[in-house]
């Protein structure tokens, strides 16, 4: 079944002239179907993981793509991670024009070495070799040849031979050669029909081969589940393992757990006198919340974050005496100090394992290995009537006690416990819990300018995005808060901010603007013109190019309530107002309204409640006229008349 | 009214010189260890609500010393903060970075600090320690050492000291008087010796709380290994020895009180031009019983040294290798100059691509960049000159300072301030061309946006003849759309627009559409426009980069309303118009810098569905910005073949003055409101 275009067969029997290497990759041999939509084409990939030993891997990578436009020259740079753990053996490449004829090779000097400090770690080992073959013109194709020895085999490769939209590939493999009497965990997801694992023996080592071939490349489209869940990947991970002479098992989510709790333990110990005021702390407290609430409340009053990520540090703490000295700590220092604390304070909690990112996917549930970068503190309720559970961000000064939210809610986390941890889910929330609730007073006058209040309260997730603004000084404030806001023209008279008290179930923050609004209703003769949803528009859905591919994936839940009371002057009548709307379907619902009060006012009213759901590609049409529908009853227009007064 | 607020000055002259005996006596703001408890509480704070951090004093001090390697100069800072919020523990870490090249070196020789807190009304004071000291190698000339505070909490003090002695007289060290966060004290001396001469230039909006300048006599002890000269039988050997040298010295001072913060805004070159500071450059050296040696000085000398680097100068006759390629492509082109210079362009822009890296001096020769078909700013732009020479052109290179690179200083020659070079062609007709390669989709003479910034200098081969030129941009921001659209009895539109995109914003559209391919480009146009669908469209002049970008395209806007209506109140501009003013922020303090000129014009002509008539319409506006500084002009037409509307915006400088900024922005909210306004239409009954 192997496709082997023509020009390969000649490229068997390469002819040994004078006038240097036989052409490669040339771009006329590539497929149409694979240029179609594609900035670069994968021409050849092969990847190499080679497992010497439970404490040591190759990998060895060759890469050969073709640039087809200046939207796809990323690909012709090539950047090689090292650190004190992972070191480069070689790095190679070349560059050859669009008949494959090499246009030059790499050389030493062209390469760079460039520090992967991320910005905010006080101190990494993290850095990478960069190399870039760039042309001026398109199409044009770069090879690129790399080895990795890693001492930190608890990650092994995964293959995504795919990673992007716009992106073809023609060939790509995967090889693990594993030593006798270490076994291969691995997990295979989408691969195309026909595409199958070849497993031999080769001297004793197993050896294990994918081989993907045409994939041609996939378009982005809107509320669709992201590409690394639409293309073919295989993940592999080690049954056994060893980082600088810590040996673990991996054929289970305890084993990693196990392991990993291991590594950390017995870095608890915290000075006599700190036990002593933990105890005094909670003296009295009968709460077991309150309890826990008081013990966080110091952390956070204490201490601070600052990354350190050197070596076998990514993965074990500092003692909790040291952060207990300095105040501070990376996530895995001030998470042990926290669990020191609270233990002090006769309190257990566990750590937990998490991956961590306010647009990161859920772990694969199903494939246990090392997927987290960052770990929370998990503390049971040992008092409450059912099972109930306090989770704690340890890494944040002003994070309200309990939250999660887009960090690390709604998702899986594997709790560090001796006899091995399970995953267990940390705090949802949903379409109530990400709420935003807005009410305002718009005062409009008889040539259409406005002022108006506006009272905002935003809770979980619709929180997170606001809760930095309340620190911040005024006239940033009022940067942040306009550039939001979805007016044309308008000054800012007043910014307030206050947030809900500890005790609300989510946190919240509420928000308290004063404006001026001018020519909010643009008047036309005797009419002016207002859309009474001031400030709550969803907008429109793009409009379908072509079949739908991907199913629609709506991974974001929230809930909107907007009431706007508009207060007319005696001159201004409505002329007729917009019919009600309500809207009931699987992928929302809707509603608005717009009520004429007795004292001459309006009042309209707007609900908006979207789940997190997932439907299949068929579906689409419905929803993009639900959307539709919700977006035409949004900027409903109001028309008022001056009456001749 | 219109002059800046910027107070941009070359430190020259006297401005109070005293004794050297009171220049002792200035005592320094600030000593390291001892803090005043007030500072532990919130009293002295009450007014920085709004801030994270106040810094309370930042003093640093340059002067000279004798080493065994020759001078160094010895620069210490001791700086004290404030924490008032969490928000502001990021300042409790601070890092240095320190320069090295050819076996010379900046050197971290003392690091310590200290936080202080206040504990059941006693001041603790904790020591950094040397293991929460790290490094980073950042480039091969650059190491960083960071370092973190320990046990900071909200209202903590931390405080820290450092001592660096470089080997660099050329890279004394610069001083910043203003942050993004509140500044009580900021203080820098400098002592210099009359050996070294350097220029001083300040820049920034803030005033100066203390400017002086005295004189003393400095001390040097001086040590020379004895040596061995000449060789056989002549060869003698002198001693080593030691020698006191006592030169003059100035002592300078300078200070800031109450510095505000400085934040980014929109339309700014960058932050660094705005900023409070005082930069240093060498300009000569005068040992002594020696004369004068310049080392920098002047343009005229920056010129005649550009002009005989092997990095550039050298490069720019050497185009020969180009003659087979470019006597074709000059025989197509003609005898039009400007069709000759485009296809010499065309030539270099296909040959090399520019790596994104803004140059002043070229990383390799023109010959290799060529090659090697990849190279910064310097390497395409040089070539360029160099292949535009090869052809017969008189090209000279134009050197300048990049918008994000910051204004470039006439009155201060330092080669440090320019970070890029472009080509200049003078026509024998006496028409001057600039022209820059680096952009695959720009025409062969537009400046590219990162270079619109103030003046460059055109160093030509008789270097007393080298000049400044205005990097004025000949192309402007253009937009140009004619609509021509249809009304149904339901409500709903259709139409179909032309659209041109000329100049700068045809550069943008043709690099959104290379990245978007036209189906995504389209696509994302209709996305932009409520309920919009575009059936068909066709760009035109994709490819040829001096003309406008057109789009043709076919737009259906269908109605909610099932069947037909009495009335309709239509926004002809809706689709057409601003949507939010640009100018959000009530007050600005720095000029608004748009880089170019820009015109937008929309030309919109409306037929009614049979039996339906307009009953009301908007009134025409024509609005003017002071000083000719721009223009609006709205009318509404109703005529026998419909109605016409027309909307025509000339914003007529690139650089608006702070003080227009209150004109700039009502000017918008004006506009914004006579496009918002509507059309009502009737059935006629």
């Amino acid at each position: 079944m192997r496709f082997i275009p023509a020009f390969a067969l000649t490229l068997l029997f390469p002819l040994a002239t004078l006038a240097g290497p036989a052409p490669k990759y040339a771009v006329a041999e590539l497929p149409a179907a694979l240029r179609e939509n594609a900035h670069a084409v994968e021409r050849r990939h092969d990847e190499l993981l080679t497992v010497k030993s439970a404490a040591r891997t190759v990998e060895t990578v060759m890469r050969a793509t073709t640039i087809l436009d200046e939207a796809g020259s990323r690909w012709a740079s090539e950047l090689v991670y090292y650190s004190s753990l992972n070191r480069i053996s070689y790095f190679r490449g070349a560059v050859y024009d669009a008949s494959g004829r090499q246009l030059r090779q790499l050389r030493t000097q062209d390469i760079r070495d460039i520090s992967l400090s991320d910005g905010f770690s006080l101190a990494t080992d993290a850095r990478g070799r960069v190399a870039d073959l760039s042309q001026p013109t398109y199409p044009y194709t770069v090879e690129f040849e790399y080895e990795v020895v890693s001492d930190n085999p608890l990650f092994y490769s995964n293959w995504k031979p795919q990673p992007v939209e716009q992106f073809s590939v023609q060939e790509a493999t995967f090889k693990v050669v594993m030593p006798a009497g270490l076994a291969l965990r691995f997990q295979e997801q989408r691969l195309p029909a026909g595409t199958a694992l070849a497993q031999t023996t080769v001297a004793g080592q197993q050896v294990y081969e994918w081989r993907v071939q045409n994939l041609a490349a996939l378009d982005e489209e809107a509320d669709a589940p992201p590409v690394s869940e639409l293309t073919p990947a295989v993940y592999t991970a080690p049954s056994e393992f060893e980082v600088q002479g810590h040996a673990g098992k991996l054929n289970s989510w305890a084993d990693l757990s196990r392991w990993t709790y291991e590594l950390n333990a017995n870095r608890a110990t915290l000075p006599p006198a700190l036990v002593a005021g933990m105890q005094a702390l909670v003296a009295g407290e009968t709460n077991e919340r309150a309890r826990i609430q008081k013990v966080y409340k110091f952390l956070q009053a204490n201490t601070r974050y600052i990354s350190v990520q050197l070596g076998l540090g990514g993965w074990q703490t500092f003692p909790a005496a040291d952060v207990a000295a300095k105040g501070y700590g990376d996530c895995k220092a001030l998470t042990n100090y926290c669990q020191a604390l609270l233990s002090a304070a006769g309190i257990t909690a566990h750590a937990a394992l998490i991956k961590a990112g306010s647009d990161e996917h859920d772990i694969r549930t199903d494939f246990p290995s090392s997927q987290f970068n960052h770990v929370v503190l998990c503390v049971p309720l040992s008092q409450a009537a059912k099972a109930d559970t306090v989770w704690l961000e340890c890494t944040d000064q002003t994070n309200p006690f309990g939250y999660m939210g887009g960090f690390t809610g709604n998702r899986h986390a594997l709790l560090l416990l001796p006899e091995g941890g399970r995953l267990v889910p940390t705090p949802r929330y949903g379409a109530a819990e990400n709420c935003r609730q807005r009410h305002a007073d718009v005062y409009l006058d008889a040539n259409g300018n406005a002022t108006a209040t506006l009272r905002t309260l935003r809770t979980g997730l619709e929180y997170d995005a606001v809760a930095g603004l309340a620190g911040l000084e005024l006239s940033e404030q009022k940067k942040r808060v306009g550039n939001r806001l979805a007016l044309g023209n308008f000054t800012l008279d007043r910014v307030a901010f206050r947030p809900l008290p500890a005790s609300a179930p989510v946190p919240g923050l509420v928000e308290t603007l004063a404006l001026t609004l001018p020519g909010l209703a643009p008047p036309s003769g005797k009419r002016v013109f207002i859309t009474p949803n001031l400030l709550s528009r969803l907008a429109a859905p793009a409009p379908a190019v072509g079949e739908r591919q991907a199913d629609i994936w709506l991974d974001y839940a929230f809930s909107q309530l907007d009431t706007v009371q508009l207060h007319l002057p005696a001159s201004l009548q409505p002329e007729q107002l917009p019919a009600p709307v309500q809207l009931t379907t699987p992928f929302g619902t809707y509603s608005s309204q717009l009520l004429a009060l007795p004292n001459g006012s309006l009042r309209y009213i707007r609900r908006l409640e979207m789940p997190r759901t997932r439907f299949a590609r068929a579906e689409y049409p419905a929803y993009l006229e639900f959307r539709r529908k919700v977006s035409a009853a949004d900027k409903a227009q109001l028309v008022l008349v001056k009456t001749d007064a | 009214m219109m002059q800046t607020l910027l107070v941009r000055a070359l430190l020259v002259g006297v401005l109070a010189v005293s004794t050297a005996g009171l220049a002792r006596a200035q005592e320094a703001p600030i000593k390291f260890g001892k803090i005043d408890e007030a500072d532990l509480t919130d009293k002295p704070f009450v007014a920085d609500s709004a801030a994270s951090a106040v810094v309370l004093c930042d003093f640093g001090r340059s002067r000279f010393e004798y080493g065994p390697r020759g001078f160094v100069v010895v620069f210490e800072r001791i700086r004290r903060v404030k924490i008032l919020k969490k928000s502001g523990y990021e300042y409790a870490t601070g890092q240095v970075s320190l320069y090295h090249a050819n076996g010379q070196e900046e050197k971290l020789t003392t690091l310590k600090g200290f936080t202080y807190n206040l504990v059941n009304g006693q001041v603790v004071k904790e020591k950094l320690n040397s293991e929460s000291i790290f490094k980073e190698e950042k480039t091969t000339n650059i190491t960083i050492r960071k370092f973190t505070m320990p046990n900071v909490r909200v209202g903590s003090v931390v405080e820290y000291a450092y001592t660096i002695g470089s080997d660099f007289a050329f890279n004394f060290q610069d001083w910043t008087f203003q942050e993004d966060i509140p500044i009580r004290w900021s203080e820098y001396r400098a002592s210099i010796p009359e050996y070294f001469d350097y220029r001083m230039l300040m820049q920034g909006y803030e005033p100066l709380a203390v400017q002086e300048q005295t004189e003393s006599t400095g001390q040097f002890s001086v040590s020379y290994k004895g040596e061995t000269v000449g060789s056989g039988f002549n060869t003698t050997r002198t001693e080593g020895g030691s020698e006191i040298l006592m030169p003059r010295q100035t002592n300078h001072r300078w200070a800031m009180q109450n510095v505000p913060p400085l934040r980014e805004e929109p339309y700014m070159t960058t932050a660094n031009d705005y900023v409070a500071r005082i930069d240093f450059e060498l300009a000569g050296v005068r040992m002594p019983g020696q004369p004068y040696q310049m080392v920098a000085g002047s343009w005229e000398k920056i010129d005649s040294e550009l002009l005989t680097d092997d990095e550039f100068g050298t490069q720019l006759n050497r185009a020969s290798f180009l003659k087979d390629q470019l006597t074709p492509l000059l025989a197509a082109a003609g005898a039009d100059p400007a069709a000759r210079i485009a296809a010499v362009h065309g030539l270099v822009r296909r040959s090399v691509k520019y790596n994104g890296q803004s140059r002043l001096m070229a990383t390799t020769t023109v010959r290799r960049a060529f090659d090697q078909k990849s190279g910064s700013s310097a390497d395409v732009n040089l070539l360029l000159i160099a292949a535009l020479r090869e052809a017969g052109f008189a090209a000279n290179p134009l050197v300048l300072s990049t918008r994000s690179h910051g204004r470039l200083q006439p009155e201060s020659p330092m080669l440090n301030r320019l970070n890029y070079v472009m080509a200049h062609v003078a026509l024998p007709d006496g028409q001057e061309v600039l022209l820059d390669a680096t952009d695959e989709l720009a025409p062969y003479n537009m400046v590219p946006t990162r270079c619109l910034n103030g003046q460059g200098r055109l160093v030509l081969p008789e270097a007393q003849k080298s000049r400044w030129i205005d990097l004025k941009p000949k192309d402007r921001l253009t937009s140009y759309r004619q609509v021509t659209m249809a009304l149904d009895e339901n409500g709903g539109l259709r139409g179909s627009v032309h659209q041109e995109h000329a100049g700068y914003l045809a550069l943008a559209q043709r690099e959104k559409l290379r990245e978007l391919g036209e189906k995504k480009y389209v696509a994302e146009l209709g996305a932009s426009h409520e309920g919009w669908s575009i059936p068909k469209y066709t760009f035109k002049g994709r490819d040829e980069l001096h003309k406008p970008l057109m789009l043709e395209y076919e737009f259906v806007s269908s109605s909610e309303a099932s069947a037909p209506v009495g009335t309709v109140y239509l926004n002809p501009l809706r689709d057409f118009g601003m949507d939010k003013n640009p100018f959000l922020h009530e007050n600005r303090r720095f000029p608004v810098d748009l880089g170019s000129q820009l015109e937008e014009t929309v030309l919109v002509n409306l037929t009614l569905p049979a039996g339906y008539e307009l009953a009301e319409m908007p009134q025409g506006l024509v609005m003017e910005l002071p000083e000719k500084g721009g223009r609006f002009t709205y009318g509404v037409q109703n005529g026998p073949t419909g109605i016409q509307i027309v909307s025509r915006l000339t914003l007529s400088k690139p650089v608006y003055s702070a003080e227009e900024y209150a004109y700039l922005r009502a000017f918008f909210a004006r506009l914004m409101a006579k496009q918002g306004e509507q059309l009502v239409i009737k059935k006629k009954v």
